[in-house]
């Protein structure tokens, strides 16, 4: 049981919120609070519309390990709370709410949320990525009653019974040794037959005698009437389909950029990746992207972190060059 | 061995800093503490020290039963978050990890009396002429969480017809079973109706109309 209270800025109020800002940046994750850390310190008006997982995807994984400075690893909604912490420290103003348009045609831009509007000399995009789907029949159905995306959240409902990981990434991995600690048996389904997670995942799951794998493999259909009861497994090599029983499904296949709300108004690559250059800046002068909404390839939270400082130091620039 | 650090506690402190008004906190225990009853009480205790308009009672499920029927208490440990009057905020288990951000919002909620929700739902809450019990399942490291708590809690202040719980799904096992809770946030509404995960306002209002029309039927 976790005791270690986490503590969310609190809900905007309305009238707080409305307002102009040289800068908002819409994303709470990694890039969007560097952002804000370096703004803010800049002495630049810095409003960040957070979304609905403060913190951003670190708040949803156990441990992270490989961000600098943390030599024991740290927990990821620790990290979350300090990259808070130390954007609100120099200013920053961070609130928990969703984005539903913006309006970047002419400036000041315009960032519309469910209750706010607000209006910025400079915007910097930061909105991250969501897990992809599988994309199959029982899926919807049992979304949130068996199939799940957050092994944090869910791990709990799983006590001493059977699960399915789909995937062979680092997060897959990550989340198959987390669920252990409640799961009796760990299945992992992958479409290869090797793992693409780092090294030292695979050795921790390879030495786990809770995991096994079934290889070259993807999942066809999720079975059950009420609850899951089972997956459907396609072997891609030679075709076969096999049954395999299991409690519960777990989705780690990768991310998708969360950009629809962009487009029309920022180049996109066929991927939904908004298109950036090598400084961060959008084909629309004054509107800056960081993080993994335009990372098709590391999205790691130091690569988060890092195109955040460079498209904050390029927003300070533009402001500098065009304040209004 | 206090649960709050002196770091967090000089965070609530401001966050809780200009309350809008007084907030009881109504603690539910026993002589025998349950497993997680010793913690849930003095995680509020500890809180309550940290601001002056906040007072905390504690009572004993056994012994003050008929108080315990008043607010509807059925489970323990259970907290009733109560500003100028009961709105029919409780929370169900201990408030801890993400949820302590759900126990610090439903005191400023409670304590201002005033719901932050869009005017459609003000005015469809408003028109509620039968009872609506939000339950939402939550555990301590669910991220998510925290937003369909708090908008529970934000509804039952809008409207006097609707009592919103946290319920922290594995210190109640038997209800998680009993409403299939297999992922959360699942929202219960009377019984019937559930929300998977932390649903946009509209949806959950959407929701909360289609339970009340299949009661009808």
């Amino acid at each position: 049981m976790e005791f270690e209270p986490k503590i969310a800025p609190p809900e905007a109020e309305g009238h707080e919120g409305n307002g102009t800002y040289e800068l908002v940046i819409i994303g709470g994750g990694p890039a969007g609070l560097t952002a804000a850390i370096y703004t803010g310190r800049a002495r630049i008006s810095t409003h960040v519309c957070a979304g609905t997982l403060p913190g951003g995807q670190p708040a949803n994984t156990a441990d992270v390990d490989n961000f600098p400075g943390f030599p024991d690893g740290v927990d990821g909604t620790e990290l979350a709370q300090r990259f808070q912490g130390q954007a609100k420290r120099f200013g920053a103003e961070v609130v928990p709410e969703t984005v539903t348009e913006v309006d970047f045609s002419e400036r000041p831009f315009t960032i519309r949320c469910s209750r706010n509007t607000y209006r910025a000399q400079a915007v910097i995009v930061a909105t991250g990525a969501s897990p992809r789907r599988l994309g199959i029949p029982g899926e919807d159905k049992f979304y949130g009653r068996g199939v799940s995306s957050c092994a944090t959240c869910d791990g709990f409902f799983y006590r001493d019974k059977q699960v399915v990981v789909v995937g062979g990434g680092d997060a897959a991995i990550d989340e198959s040794l987390f669920l252990t600690k409640f799961a009796e048996k760990v299945t992992v389904i992958h479409r290869r037959d090797e793992l693409r997670a780092t090294k030292i995942f695979r050795e921790r799951a390879f030495a786990n005698p809770k995991i096994d794998f079934v290889w070259d493999s993807v999942v066809e259909e999720i079975l059950g009437d009420q609850t899951v009861t089972g997956v459907r497994v396609r072997n891609v090599k030679n075709g076969e389909t096999s049954m395999l029983e299991t409690d519960g499904v777990f989705v780690y296949i990768g991310m998708v950029p969360k950009s629809e709300l962009f487009s029309g108004q920022l180049e996109l690559d066929d991927n939904g990746y908004i298109v950036s250059n090598r400084r961060q800046h959008t084909n629309v002068p004054g509107v800056f992207v960081a993080g993994d909404v335009q990372d098709p390839h590391y999205r790691q939270v130091v690569t988060a972190a890092g195109t955040g400082a460079i498209a904050a130091m390029e927003a300070e620039r533009y402001l500098g060059e065009y304040p209004y | 061995m206090p649960l709050l650090n002196e770091e967090v506690k000089e965070q609530v402190k401001q966050q809780l800093a200009d309350l809008a008004g007084r907030v009881r906190l109504l603690m539910f225990t026993q002589e025998f503490e349950c497993q997680y009853c010793a913690e849930t009480r003095q995680l509020v205790e500890e809180v309550g020290e940290l601001s002056e308009q906040i007072a905390v009672e504690v009572y004993d499920f056994v012994e003050d039963k008929d108080r315990a029927d008043e607010l509807g208490v059925d489970k323990i440990p259970a907290v009733a978050v109560i500003g100028e009057e009961d709105y029919g905020i409780r929370f169900y288990g201990i408030p801890s990890g993400y949820e302590f951000t759900s126990l610090l919002e439903a005191i400023q909620t409670a304590a201002a009396g005033e719901p932050d929700l869009s005017e459609e739902t003000l005015d469809a809450l408003s028109e509620l002429s039968e009872p609506v019990h939000l339950q939402v399942f939550v555990t301590p490291t669910c991220p998510y969480c925290p937003q369909a708590v708090v908008l529970g809690h934000h509804m039952a202040v809008a409207s006097s017809m609707v009592r919103a719980d946290m319920v922290e799904a594995q210190e109640f096992p038997h209800l998680a079973t009993k409403y299939q809770v297999m992922g959360v946030p699942r929202t219960v509404i009377n019984e019937s109706t559930h929300i998977e995960g932390a649903a946009p306002e509209p949806m959950v209002l959407d929701k909360l109309r289609e339970a009340l029309a299949a009661e009808e039927e």
